[in-house]
């Protein structure tokens, strides 16, 4: 059993390319989830909370992101 | 029903440890048992998440990342699996290569990963030593709280 899984966690993923942008988006969930789990009264709140927190991070970082991406281009 | 619950000044510390110790456990604990397992269910995802991404060889690395490993210890008990599975790995590679069984892009996002399932946990922490503090409970207004034994 536990050599398998050394075996599972031992030799990383390949990540490249563009699409490994998207390996925020279940991070930024786990963010989202953790933090309105601690924050809501009521447990029927939450899945409702996390998505709305969720969407407000990515397209923050996003944003961010792109505004760099501007400025970068401008100076460069 | 007979009051299962330890006193105050063990009640605190208890909660504290348990939910260092195991993400949610403090929680649970508490009795709150769907908010433990929210914990329990995110945190444990995230972090092994971030280490299959990785690879433990590289994204538990205390020698290289002590800060990053800091955060990662705060997951507890998954931390140390994590740290003892790194240091199989380790003896089982030739002595003179390193523990980068993936390419640094990939340990750059496991690091990621587990530091932030760590952060999350120091965060659930807190929070399951708030719930555990009667005199903090003033802050929870209109919460209702979970009967004796847990819900």
């Amino acid at each position: 059993m536990s050599s398998f899984l050394v075996a599972i966690f031992a030799t990383g993923l390949d990540v490249s390319g563009r699409g490994r942008l998207l390996l925020m988006l279940p991070l930024c969930l786990s963010i989202a989830v953790v933090y309105k789990t601690t924050r809501c009264e009521s447990l029927r709140e939450i899945p409702g909370a996390s998505l709305v927190l969720w969407v407000t991070i990515v397209l923050g970082m996003a944003a961010v992101g792109v505004g760099l991406w501007v400025l970068f281009r401008i100076m460069v | 029903m007979p009051d299962r619950q330890p006193n105050t000044a063990l009640r605190v510390p208890l909660a504290g440890f348990l939910a260092w110790l195991v993400p949610g456990m403090g929680h649970l604990f508490l009795g709150h048992r769907a908010r433990g397992l929210v914990f329990l269910v995110t945190i444990t995802a995230t972090f092994w998440t971030g280490v299959a991404i990785g690879g433990v060889g590289g994204t538990v690395h205390p020698g290289e990342r002590r800060l990053w490993f800091m955060a990662q210890l705060l997951t507890g008990g998954q931390s140390l699996a994590a740290l003892g599975m790194h240091n199989s790995v380790v003896r089982s590679l030739p002595q003179d290569r390193p523990p980068y069984l993936g390419s640094w892009l990939s340990i750059d996002v496991g690091v990621h990963y587990t530091g932030v399932a760590g952060l999350l946990n120091l965060l659930v922490i807190l929070d399951a030593l708030s719930r555990a503090d009667p005199a903090s409970r003033h802050h929870r207004v209109g919460e209702r709280e979970p009967p004796l034994g847990g819900t």
